[in-house]
C-alpha cells in the first residue's frame, strides 16, 4: 500500500513537472505580456519605459532563467509576486481557495444527491414512463451549459421576484444563512449538470449489476427489494460512479469560471481567467499548478476509495 | 355679483396653510441627510489600484476619485464642464499673472492627508514635477500617459507652504481644464507613487478601508475632511461585477445604488426603465468617440484621397442607429453642444465628409477612390483591426459593410487588448476602428494628445506643421470667442484631412436609484464621482 502511494505520488510529481513546463511555455506563447496590458490602460506605449518595466519584473531574462526562478522559488514555498496587484501571489490566491472548494463541494453534493437516487430509480424502473422522464431530465442537464442555466436563474429571479442572491461575497462567519443562499443557486446550476452524468453512469452500472447471478440469488433468497438494490447491487455498481465523482470534483475546481462570473463569486476559476487576460504569470502559473495538485490528489483519493468499497481490489506490493 | 375674495375664505386659508406646510415638509425632506453607505457599480477590478496618474481608464479613475482632491475641480452640480465651471478644491483661489504666463494657487491651510500628515505646496510641486518628468522631480511614474498635458509648464515653484506658482513657457489659459480633470489628483510627496497601486493616501472625502481584490473597494468617511459637514455618506462600496448581465440584474434588484459611468446604453436604460419605473436616468455625453484610425505612413492610407474616401463612405447616422440604437450623437473631434462647448454646429458638420446624405457621400467616396486608381474591378483589400471587445467589433463590422459599398474590401482582425495599443502605437496596422475618451472637454487635451506630431497616442501618425501651429495658436488665445473660432477651424481641417475621422459621440444613460441625491452626472465620464455632496434619502 505504502509503495503504491509512493509510486502514485512519484508519477504525480512527474505530471506536475510536465504541467509546469506546459503552462510556462503556453503563457509565453500567447501574444503580449503584463507590460503591454499596463500600457494598454495608459493608452500608449513607450519602448524605453516598457523595457524598464520588463527588467523590473524579470521579463527580460531568457525563458529558461525565468522558469528556473519560478521553480526555485516555488521549491522554497515562495510563489512570487502578482504583477497586477504588486502583492505576494499567495496573498492574492489564498482568499479565493475556500470559495471555489466550497462551491465545488456543494455542487458535488447536489449532483450526488440528485444523480444517484434518480439513477437507481431509473435503472430499477427500466423502460417505464418514469425512466423515460428521468432520462429526459438528465439529458436536459447534460445539454444545458451551467453558465447558461446560471444566467437564466439570475434573469428569472430578477424579473419575477426583483431579487438576486448577494453580489458581494458573504463570509460564513458574517451571515451563515445568507452565505448558504448565495452558494445554493450556483451549486444547483452546476450540480444539475454533474448530476445528469452521475445519474446516467449510476443507471447503466446498476442495470449491469442487477443482471448478475448474485443479485438473482439474493432475490431468490427472498431478500427485501431495498436490501437487494441498495445493499447488494448499488454497492458494486457504485465504483464507476465514484470515479466520475472524482473526475467531476477535479473538473469543477478549474471549471467553474463562468458560474463564478455569473454569480459574482470571488473564486479561483474566475480569477484565473482575469489573471490570464492580464498575463499575470505568477498568479496563472501557481493557480494552474494548484488545480493540477487537486486533480492528482483527487484521483489518488478515488483510487484509494476503490479498496475501501471493493475488498477485491488490492494495491501492489 | 358678489366677488369671491379668496384670501378671506376660511377654506382658502386652510388650503394655503396646508400648501405652506407641505412645501415646508418637502423642503425638510430635501435637506441633505447624513449617514448610510452607497453601493456603486464597478465593471472590473481596479487595473492599477489607485494610481490614477499611471492609467487612462475610467475603471481606475472612477473608484479612486473619492480618495483624492485636485488643485481645482469641476463644479459637481453642473453637468457641462468648462473653464467657467471650475471651482477651488485644494486651492482656495488662484490668479493668472503676467498675461497668463504664471498661474498662482493659494492653497487651503486646513488639509490633512489620510495618514494625518499636513498637506502643503510641497505635495503639489512633487506631483507636477513627477507628471511632467522635470529634471528636479524626486519621483518617477512607471507609466505616464498624460505627460503631454503639462508640456507647457516650465517650472513649478513652492513659494511658501501654501502658495504654488506654475510658470509657463507661453500663455495657456486652458491649463486649468487639465488641472480640474479627474485624472489630475494631487499625490502625497511622502508616499512613493508605486504605493498608490495597492493603497490610497489622499486628502479626499473618503478613506480606503479595504480593497478586496476582485471583490470590492470599501471607503469610510474621512472625519478630518476639510469641507465641513461633508461627506454626507458614512461610506461607499464599489462592487466589482465583471459580467454585464449580472451588473444590470444587481442594479435592478437594488443591490447597487449607482451605475458605472458609460455603462448604461439606451437599450439597457429601456430595459431597466420597464422593470423599475422609478429608477432615475440622466442622458449625458461620455466624451468618448467612435473613430477610425488610418496609418498615414503606409499604403494605401498614405494617399489622402483614399483616407478621405473612407471618411465619405461611412454613414454616421446609420452607425448611430445600427450600433448605438440611437444612443449617440453626431460630432467631430470635440464634444458637440449642448454637451460640450467646443463642438461644431450641425450646419458646419453637415458640410464635412460623411455627414451629408448617405448616397451623395458614397458617390463622392467612389469618385475619390477612382481618382486613386481603385475601381470595382480592382477593389482595394485592407485589414480592419479592432479590439476584441463587443463595442469595438460592432462598430468595425458596420464600417466594413459601409466600405464594401464603395469598393473597399476589408476583413476584420480582432486584436486582444494586450496587443491593441502596442500595435496602434507601433503603427503596425492599416486601418482600425477605435474609441477615444477625453479626460476633459478641452481642445489642448484632445489636440496635443491625439493629433499632434509625435504624440504616442496619435495612432494615425498624422502630422501637419500647419495644423500644429493652429494648435499652438488656439492654446494661447486669450479671447474665448476667437479661440472657439480657431478650434472650429481646426476641427474642420482635421475632418477634411481625414486625420482620424470621428463617427459618433457616445451617450450614457447614467442610472441611479431615486434615493441617491446630490449626484449630478457630467458630460464626461471621468470627472464627477467624488461623492462629496451625495446623500441617501432613505
Amino acid at each position: 500500500m505504502k509503495t503504491y502511494i509512493a509510486q502514485r505520488l512519484g508519477i504525480g510529481l512527474l505530471t506536475l513537472f510536465g504541467m509546469s513546463v506546459v503552462i510556462f511555455l503556453m503563457l509565453r506563447l500567447a501574444p503580449g505580456n503584463i507590460v503591454d496590458i499596463l500600457f494598454s490602460t495608459g493608452g500608449y506605449v513607450n519602448p524605453s519605459e516598457r523595457a524598464a518595466i520588463e527588467k523590473e519584473l524579470g521579463l527580460d531574462k531568457p525563458l529558461w532563467a525565468q522558469y528556473a526562478d519560478w521553480i526555485g522559488q516555488m521549491a522554497v514555498g515562495n510563489l512570487g509576486k502578482s504583477y497586477r496587484y504588486d502583492l505576494p501571489a499567495w496573498e492574492v490566491i489564498k482568499p479565493l481557495v475556500p470559495v471555489t472548494l466550497e462551491l465545488a463541494a456543494l455542487s458535488l453534493v447536489v449532483s450526488v444527491l440528485l444523480g444517484v437516487p434518480t439513477g437507481v430509480v431509473s435503472a430499477v424502473r427500466q423502460d417505464t414512463a418514469l425512466d423515460y422522464l428521468l432520462r429526459v431530465f438528465s439529458l436536459a442537464g447534460l445539454s444545458m451549459p451551467s453558465f447558461w442555466l446560471g444566467m437564466v436563474i439570475i434573469l428569472g429571479l430578477v424579473a419575477w421576484l426583483g431579487w438576486i442572491p448577494p453580489v458581494t461575497y458573504v463570509r460564513p462567519g458574517d451571515n451563515l444563512g445568507l452565505h448558504l443562499i448565495q452558494f445554493m443557486l450556483p451549486a444547483l446550476a452546476v450540480g444539475y449538470r454533474s448530476s445528469a452524468l452521475i445519474m446516467r453512469i449510476t443507471r447503466s452500472s446498476l442495470l449491469e449489476v442487477l443482471r448478475e447471478d448474485y443479485v438473482r440469488t439474493a432475490w431468490a433468497k427472498g431478500q427485501s427489494r431495498r436490501a437487494v438494490i441498495w445493499r447488494h447491487a448499488l454497492k458494486n455498481a457504485i465504483l464507476p460512479v465514484v470515479t466520475v465523482i472524482g473526475i467531476e470534483f477535479a473538473f469543477l475546481i478549474g471549471g467553474l469560471v463562468v458560474t463564478e462570473t455569473v454569480f459574482n463569486l470571488p473564486g479561483l476559476a474566475r480569477f484565473l481567467v482575469q489573471a490570464i487576460l492580464w498575463r499575470d504569470y505568477p498568479i496563472v502559473q501557481n493557480l494552474v499548478m494548484f488545480i493540477a495538485v487537486v486533480v492528482i490528489l483527487s484521483n489518488l483519493v478515488v483510487d484509494m476509495l476503490y479498496g475501501v468499497l471493493d475488498p477485491r481490489v488490492r494495491y501492489g506490493h | 355679483m358678489k366677488r369671491f375674495r379668496f384670501a378671506h375664505h376660511p377654506f382658502a386659508l386652510g388650503l394655503a396653510a396646508a400648501v405652506i406646510a407641505a412645501a415646508a415638509s418637502l423642503a425638510v425632506a430635501q435637506a441633505p441627510r447624513s449617514g448610510g453607505v452607497m453601493n456603486v457599480m464597478q465593471r472590473e477590478d481596479l487595473p492599477q489600484g489607485f494610481a490614477v496618474h499611471e492609467t487612462s481608464t475610467v475603471s481606475t479613475s472612477f473608484p479612486a476619485l473619492p480618495c483624492f482632491n485636485n488643485l481645482v475641480f469641476f463644479d459637481q452640480s453642473k453637468p457641462t464642464e468648462s473653464v467657467d465651471t471650475i471651482v477651488g478644491d485644494l486651492a482656495e483661489r488662484w490668479s493668472w499673472q503676467d498675461n497668463y504666463r504664471n498661474l498662482v494657487f493659494f492653497l487651503r491651510k486646513d488639509v490633512k492627508w489620510h495618514d494625518g500628515k499636513p498637506f502643503s505646496s510641497k505635495d503639489v510641486k512633487y506631483t507636477f514635477d513627477m507628471l511632467r518628468e522635470a529634471p528636479e522631480a524626486t519621483a518617477k511614474l512607471r507609466i505616464n500617459p498624460r505627460k503631454d498635458w503639462y508640456a507647457n509648464i516650465e517650472h513649478v515653484e513652492a513659494a511658501d507652504a501654501h502658495t504654488v506658482v506654475f510658470r509657463m513657457k507661453r500663455p495657456q489659459p486652458s491649463l486649468l481644464m487639465m488641472l480640474a480633470s479627474g485624472y489630475t489628483p494631487i499625490y502625497a510627496a511622502h508616499i512613493p507613487p508605486a504605493q498608490y497601486r495597492t493603497s490610497c493616501v489622499g486628502t479626499g472625502p473618503f478613506k480606503v478601508k479595504e480593497w478586496r481584490k476582485g471583490e470590492f473597494v470599501e471607503y469610510v468617511r474621512n472625519p478630518d475632511y476639510f469641507v465641513k459637514g461633508r461627506p454626507y455618506l458614512d461610506g461607499l462600496k464599489f462592487v466589482v461585477i465583471v459580467e454585464r448581465g449580472t451588473r444590470t440584474a444587481a442594479m435592478q434588484a437594488g443591490q447597487l445604488d449607482v451605475a458605472f459611468p458609460g455603462e448604461t446604453s439606451k437599450t439597457t436604460m429601456e430595459q431597466l426603465k420597464k422593470a423599475v419605473p422609478q429608477m432615475v436616468f440622466h442622458q449625458v455625453a461620455q466624451d468618448v468617440s467612435d473613430n477610425i484610425i488610418m496609418n498615414v505612413k503606409k499604403p494605401p492610407f498614405d494617399n489622402p484621397k483614399v483616407r478621405l474616401a473612407v471618411s465619405y463612405a461611412i454613414d454616421r447616422r446609420g452607425l448611430i442607429q445600427a450600433s448605438h440604437q440611437g444612443g449617440a450623437v453626431l460630432g467631430a473631434a470635440m464634444l458637440p453642444r449642448p454637451y460640450g462647448v467646443w463642438g461644431m454646429s450641425d450646419k458646419d458638420l453637415s458640410t464635412m465628409p460623411g455627414y451629408g446624405p448617405a448616397a451623395d457621400m458614397k458617390a463622392r467616396a467612389k469618385k475619390l477612390l477612382a481618382e486613386a486608381g481603385i475601381t470595382p474591378d480592382k477593389p482595394l483589400k485592407v485589414e480592419m483591426a479592432t479590439r476584441a471587445i463587443a463595442v469595438y467589433v460592432d462598430m468595425a463590422s458596420f464600417v466594413i459593410n459601409e466600405l464594401k459599398q464603395v469598393g473597399i474590401e476589408a476583413t476584420l482582425k480582432q486584436v486582444e487588448t494586450a496587443q491593441w495599443h502596442a500595435m496602434a502605437t507601433r503603427g503596425d496596422y492599416q486601418i482600425g476602428a477605435n474609441l477615444t475618451g477625453l479626460g476633459t472637454d478641452d481642445p489642448d487635451a484632445n489636440f496635443y494628445e491625439n493629433y499632434a506630431c509625435g504624440s504616442p497616442r496619435n495612432y494615425s501618425q498624422y502630422c501637419s506643421e500647419e495644423i500644429m501651429k493652429l494648435f499652438d495658436r488656439q492654446s494661447q488665445e486669450l479671447d474665448p470667442k476667437k479661440r472657439l473660432d480657431l478650434v472650429i477651424e481646426i476641427q474642420k481641417r482635421l475632418e477634411q484631412d481625414a486625420a482620424r475621422p470621428v463617427l459618433a459621440q457616445r451617450l450614457d444613460y447614467f442610472a441611479h436609484w431615486p434615493h441617491v441625491k446630490g449626484l449630478v452626472p457630467h458630460h464626461n465620464i471621468y470627472n464627477f464621482t467624488r461623492f462629496q455632496d451625495v446623500w441617501r434619502d432613505k
